[in-house]
Formats: structure tokens, C-alpha cells, sequence
């Protein structure tokens, strides 16, 4: 058995201060464990299971502390502009977690090792947490009856759960499949903790958290504060795990695993099947479309991050013209589908006409 | 200017100012004066169509939009007259 890894002050080194700020967990105190005086900090520059098991048992929260009706005056006070923005960011990550707690009892039973598995069992209650805190929320301070995913909707009505949860769902029945394949293995592991926690979820969570302290929501904040620091052990176990596969020789397999999920990703945020508001205001189209634009770039550059902590620094350049050309693709089908160009694309095309002029 | 628009659309920008409603007067600026943020501007855009039917406004005619009273005279040039 592994000896306890005692609590430690000492400092973070770089990578593991990166994977925190990563999150946007501002104010959460995640210590590494790893980097104390005799340890090859070289070998272990990201955290282990056994140090992420640690943080966890240090970072306990509950539900009940963080009272969700507190929100239910302000909310009813918030204006429907407002209360829909943040309904619908809710909504999203709700189903999110939904989704990820449905499948990832899968990636417990098939983890290479008991450090692995015994971690993962962790993450398994912090995913039910989230989801019942986020159903909490939507019940009694948002005041829904039902949410997305009790209604089973989460297939039409959410980006993440149309365009992506099939493939991570598949992805996780592979190993199963597979009886437990540790190339399938590390492959669901980059499409749940890298792209859809490490990207998708943790931009989600950022600007939703954003949007809570706008809007003075004390209790959403607290929990999206709480469900933020979960992630950031989900992440981190995920990094680890996937340099491991890098450095065991999977370098390619990693790579285009995490583009095409990464191209994916860019699609859910896109989502061309959904009219995106476009105001007629040419002033507030510029800002609707730059608050679309800065929530992509976010999660571009937490993708472009984690492929350097994970080992391959080198193939910046191209993840970042895959993400670009992911983005202009799906803005195309928008147009596609709606006769009209996407927000984005008409704000870029107006500034290209401007400048020619 | 229709004394109707003039006041419709400083009840609109008053209602949504960020902070809480307040009175607003022609030369208050909208972003400097009132605290509109990027998300309240899209929320005033989409009010401001609503309530006088707005569409296709050309980029030109919307330039500068910085105080209550541009707003006012925009509105009123890309709305009808009444009879």
C-alpha cells in the first residue's frame, strides 16, 4: 500500500499552479503534494492519484451548506434577459454532468491500477454532487419543475448532449468492448477529463461564474466555486494520466484523439443547429459576437495549454488551426441552416468590408 | 422628434440600466453614465427592437451611439411617423 502523502504548505511548482489557474478556481487552495525537498519533482510535476485522493478527502463540501434557495429572491428579481442567460448556461452544464455521471462507472471498473481506480471512485461522487447540485439549483432558486435531463430532453436541447455525449458514451463502451484495452482506456479519458471537463466545462464554468457574481447570486456562486475545485482534481487526474500515455509511446493516438475531440468541442460551442441572438444593432451585434468570440478563444486556449502540460508543446501551431478551421466550419453549416451568417462570421465580414473601404 | 419616442426610449434605457432602474436624460452616456457592460447593451439592443420593431438597421445610421439622445435619434429616424 502507498503511504499517506502528508499535507503540505510548500510551494506549487509551475505546471501544477497552471492546471489550477487553468480552471479559473481563483481562491481555492489546491496544494500540490508532490514537490516536497528529496522528491524528483522532474518525475512528478503533476500530482498523483493517491495526492488527488488527498485533496479530496480536504475538500469536501455539501449541498445543504450551500442553501440554493438563498438565490430564489434574487433570481426572481433578476430580469428575463438576464434569468434566460443564466437558465440556459445552467441548463447546459447540468446536462453535462448528467451525462458524464451516466458513463463514467466504465472508466472506474477498467483503470490500470488500484490508485487509478480508487480516485476515479471519488470522482464518481463529485459527479453525482454536481448533478444534484445543479438540480437543486434549477428547483429551488431558478423555480423549474423539471430540468433538461429528468425530462430526457438533454438530446435536443443541449448542444454537449447532441453533439458529443454520443461519442464519449461510445468511446467508454469501447473499453468495455475492449475488455479494459488501456489505448481505449487513455482515449475516453482525453474525451471526458481533457475535453469535455478540461475545455468544455471549465469555460462553461467560468463564465457562468462570471455571470453569478454580475448578477450578485451568492449561493450559485459558492456552489459553482465548489463544483470548479472538483474539477480541477478531475483535470489534473486526466493530465497525468495522459502524459503517462504519451510517455508509455501513445503520442500519435493522444494527439488525434484530443484534435478531433478538441474540433469537436469547437462544434458544441458554435452549435450551428441553434439560432444564435443577433442583435440588429450593429453596436450590440459587435458585442454579442465578442462575448461569443472571447468564450471560444477561453477554451482554444485551455485546449492549447493542456497539450503542453500533457507533453506536446510541438503541435501547437497545428491544434490551433484545427480549432480555427473547426470554428469556421461549423459557422458555415450555421449559415447553412439558417439563410444567415452566424453572429461571429457577419461581425468579421463587416470589420474585412471596413477595412477594404 | 416624436415627444412618444423621446420618452419610450428613455423609459427603456432607464429600466435596464444595470444597477437598478433610474431616470435618465438625453446627454447621459449609456456606457460612461449608466454602467451598461457589454451583456446589458445586447439586452437593450433586443428591448429596443421589441418595442419599436427595429430591423435591418444600417451600420452607418448606428455609428457613435454613445448618449440616450443618440439612441433617441436613432430610433426616431428608422421608425415611421405617425400620422
Amino acid at each position: 500500500m502507498t503511504a499517506p502523502t502528508a499535507p503540505t504548505a510548500e510551494p506549487r511548482t509551475t505546471e501544477a499552479a497552471e492546471v489550477i489557474d487553468i480552471l479559473g478556481t481563483e481562491g481555492t487552495e489546491v496544494t500540490d503534494a508532490t514537490t516536497g525537498p528529496g522528491r524528483d519533482v522532474r518525475a512528478h510535476r503533476l500530482p498523483g492519484s493517491r495526492d488527488l485522493y488527498n485533496r479530496w478527502e480536504k475538500q469536501q463540501w455539501s449541498i445543504a451548506d450551500v442553501q440554493v434557495h438563498r438565490d430564489r429572491e434574487r433570481w426572481l428579481a433578476l430580469r428575463p434577459f438576464a434569468r434566460g442567460q443564466l437558465f440556459e448556461a445552467l441548463a447546459e452544464l447540468e446536462v453535462g454532468e448528467v451525462c458524464v455521471s451516466r458513463t463514467l462507472s466504465g472508466l472506474v471498473t477498467y483503470a490500470p491500477n488500484d490508485a487509478d481506480r480508487i480516485y476515479l471512485s471519488t470522482q464518481v461522487a463529485d459527479e453525482a454532487r454536481h448533478v444534484q447540485f445543479f438540480q437543486d439549483y434549477l428547483h429551488f432558486a431558478a423555480g423549474e419543475e423539471q430540468t433538461i435531463s429528468e425530462a430526457g430532453q438533454q438530446g435536443e436541447d443541449s448542444a454537449y448532449g447532441r453533439l458529443f455525449e454520443p461519442r464519449l458514451r461510445a468511446s467508454i463502451d469501447r473499453v468495455g468492448e475492449l475488455d479494459g484495452d488501456l489505448t481505449a482506456w487513455h482515449i475516453a479519458i482525453i474525451e471526458y477529463h481533457l475535453v469535455t471537463e478540461g475545455e468544455l466545462a471549465a469555460a462553461a464554468l467560468h463564465s457562468t461564474r462570471q455571470l453569478a457574481r454580475r448578477l450578485e447570486l451568492t449561493a450559485l456562486q459558492e456552489g459553482l466555486g465548489n463544483v470548479a475545485r472538483d474539477e480541477s482534481r478531475h483535470l489534473t487526474f486526466g493530465l497525468a494520466v495522459t502524459r503517462r500515455a504519451v510517455q508509455q509511446g501513445r503520442a500519435q493516438t493522444v494527439y488525434d484523439v484530443y484534435r478531433d475531440a478538441t474540433r469537436l468541442a469547437a462544434r458544441v460551442l458554435v452549435n450551428p443547429e441553434r439560432r444564435a441572438v443577433a442583435p440588429a444593432l450593429p453596436t450590440a451585434l459587435v458585442q454579442r459576437a465578442a462575448q461569443m468570440r472571447a468564450q471560444w478563444d477561453l477554451t482554444k486556449d485551455r485546449a492549447l495549454r493542456q497539450l503542453r502540460l500533457i507533453g506536446l508543446p510541438e503541435l501547437h501551431q497545428e491544434l490551433a488551426v484545427a480549432w480555427e478551421d473547426a470554428c469556421t466550419r461549423a459557422m458555415a453549416e450555421y449559415a447553412e441552416i439558417w439563410g444567415a451568417p452566424h453572429p461571429v462570421a457577419k461581425v468579421a465580414e463587416n470589420a474585412k468590408g471596413a477595412s477594404i473601404q | 422628434m416624436s415627444n412618444d419616442i423621446h420618452v419610450r426610449v428613455r423609459k427603456l434605457v432607464g429600466d435596464l440600466v444595470p444597477t437598478g432602474v433610474r431616470k435618465v436624460a438625453a446627454a447621459d452616456r449609456i456606457v460612461e453614465d449608466l454602467g451598461y457592460d457589454s451583456v446589458s447593451i445586447v439586452e437593450l439592443a433586443l428591448a429596443l427592437e421589441v418595442e419599436f420593431d427595429l430591423s435591418d438597421i444600417p451600420e452607418e445610421q448606428a455609428m457613435d451611439l454613445v448618449t440616450v439622445g443618440d439612441i433617441e435619434g436613432l430610433v426616431s429616424r428608422l421608425t415611421p411617423s405617425q400620422p
